[in-house]
């Protein structure tokens, strides 16, 4: 059952990627997590409008929210499953974000799949 | 028009000094701005520090990094304290909010995060690290966003300033312009004013030199005359003198002051010069000259504000006696080895009303002169807008003996009495009885 689900995780991430062509990373690229340099490590989430609401809600909102997340050390590795143009709209961006969906491939959350805002996904140059 | 020119030039002035004292306003408000836009800086430093001790204690455990923390938490009380107070200043409350949140955040993650790890480093759990990525995350947005209204509100001031910087380019130019175009104006009406006032002294003068009398030598007496025009700008006045030889021992002496100036006036000097002329030779009293004078004048002219001072005597130079009227020309002198003294006048200025005229008569000695002037004489004035008056006949008395110099000095007195200051012109005619009995006496 729970392999069932993953597979139908993977699939509609998958499908979402089919349709955002325009994203900065794309499907099946290798990424690196790393966030702003005041504070590198990133946080993943379990499901997409989470990722948004945590970047437009008041902070006791997006602290009510911190349980459906996940925080990865920076220069944890990923690779892209999907991804979804401009989908993270905060009144404190100048301009929207991307929702990228990725399975982490290295450190102690290896394996895991969750979704990471666009601008804590650098790609790798190897 | 000077006074638009001046009022031209009060605007330009007030609008510079104006725009001036809102650019420094503004240049103040810009100055308070970049100063917080830098100690947010210094505050973002200080709390990302806070949080860097924080991370060093927890992994190493050195009490180095708690005085670290501490150092950099007291300076960001006092940073976030002057950031407040500038932002009050300069009444930004969007931003004077949001550092409110920022100081909140702050504080609350003193207390959530920092507190518990502080008390025991070892127990560092990924709860609290979720809770210091988020507290992080607001504090990064809060920040940014206080950036971002700073920059827009200097981005702003920058604008106003530019603005006012052209504003103040076209209303110097507006009003260059139209002060220049007053200028021009004012200049072309003050030349053309000019021309016609120095075509119209330049006729006058013509006129007036052609109707004055030349010398006419009277046996046993020598004749001195002089005139002195006003200054440029004014004017010629309608002054007259005249010697006429009635026979061959009698002359008809006149000097006379119109009303008025200008073409008009000159005019009328060449109608009095040889009306009287004409009359005397029917008339031998000066007193008779004097009325039909008077009534021919008020006949041909009409004008009952044109008014004529005048003497006529009848000088016999054979026995010295001078027959005199006065129509009320009072600048009249008779200069004696006993001293000046003035000769009343007989009846009043011709041309107002029809009084009768009376004669009086002068024995005149050899030695003695006759001054004739016109009130350009009593009528000067001195620095202190004193007029001479009757201190006219010391002038007379101190100067020269003969008639010319006599005539001269006085023109040279009233022109340094006057300066520039001479509002009429000034008339002399003396005549100087020769020493000596009369050949035919």
């Amino acid at each position: 059952m729970r392999k069932a689900v993953l597979a139908l995780m993977v699939l509609w991430l998958a499908g979402v990627g089919f349709a955002s062509a325009d994203c900065k990373v794309h499907r099946g690229v290798h990424v690196v997590l790393y966030s702003t340099t005041d504070d590198p490590s990133v946080l993943i989430w379990d499901s997409r409008p989470r990722l948004r609401e945590y970047y437009s809600a008041s902070f006791d909102a997006a602290q009510a929210m911190l349980p459906h997340a996940l925080l990865v050390a920076p220069g944890t590795h990923a690779q892209v499953l999907s991804c979804v143009q401009n989908y993270v709209v905060s009144p404190l961006f100048h301009s929207p974000d991307d929702a990228v969906g990725v399975t982490i491939t290295s450190g102690q959350h290896r394996g895991v799949i969750r979704w990471v805002l666009g601008s804590d996904v650098r790609t790798t140059h190897h | 028009m000077t006074a638009f020119l001046l009022l031209t030039l009060a605007f330009a002035v007030q609008a510079t000094f104006e725009t001036r004292s809102q650019i420094d306003n503004t240049f103040a408000r810009q100055a308070e701005i970049q100063q917080s836009q830098i100690q947010l800086e210094e505050l973002l430093r200080l709390q990302i520090d806070e949080e860097n001790s924080l991370r060093g204690y927890s992994l190493t455990r050195d009490e180095f990094y708690v005085g670290q923390y501490r150092q950099a938490a007291s300076g960001y009380a006092a940073t976030e304290d002057a950031i407040r107070r500038t932002l009050a200043a300069q009444q930004l409350y969007g931003p004077s909010q949001l550092l409110g949140d920022y100081a909140r955040l702050q504080s609350e993650w003193r207390n959530e995060v920092a507190a518990p790890l502080l008390r025991n480093p070892r127990n560092r759990l990924v709860e609290l690290d979720k809770r210091n990525k988020l507290f992080s995350d607001y504090e990064t947005r809060t920040v940014a966003a206080i950036r971002e209204t700073l920059a827009a509100t200097n981005a702003s001031l920058v604008h106003s300033t530019q603005q006012q910087l052209d504003r103040s380019s076209y209303w110097r130019a507006f009003w260059l312009l139209v002060f220049g175009l007053l200028a021009i104006l004012f200049n072309a009406y003050r030349s053309r004013a000019n021309r016609e006032l120095e075509q119209e002294r330049t006729v006058t003068e013509i006129l007036q030199r052609a109707f004055r009398s030349e010398s006419v030598p009277l046996p046993h007496c020598e004749v001195g005359s002089a005139y002195l025009s006003a200054t440029d700008h004014m004017a010629v006045g309608g002054d007259v003198f005249d010697v006429y030889r009635l026979s061959s021992t009698q002359a008809l002496v006149l000097i006379a002051d119109v009303s008025g100036k200008g073409v008009d006036a000159a005019v009328l000097t060449a109608f009095i010069k040889f009306m009287i002329r004409a009359i005397a030779l029917r008339q031998s009293e000066p007193a008779a000259i004097l009325s039909e004078f008077n009534l021919a004048f008020s006949k041909a002219v009409g004008n009952p504000y044109l008014f004529v001072s005048m003497f006529v005597g009848v000088l016999d130079t054979s026995t010295l006696r001078l027959q005199y009227g006065s129509a009320g020309h009072d600048c009249t002198y008779v200069r004696s080895r006993n001293g000046v003294r003035q000769l009343p006048v007989t009846g009043p200025v011709l041309g107002v009303m029809e009084e009768p005229f009376s004669n009086e008569t002068v024995d005149l000695l050899p030695g003695d002169t006759l001054v004739l002037a016109t009130d350009g004489l009593t009528e000067v004035r001195n620095r202190a807008g004193e007029l001479l008056g009757d201190d006219a006949m010391g002038v007379i008395a101190r100067a020269g003996p003969h008639a010319q110099q006599l005539a001269d000095e006085l023109v040279a007195y009233v022109k340094e009495r006057g300066g520039r200051r001479l509002r009429d012109d000034l008339a002399i005619l003396a005549i100087r009885v020769l020493d000596g009995e009369p050949a035919d006496a």
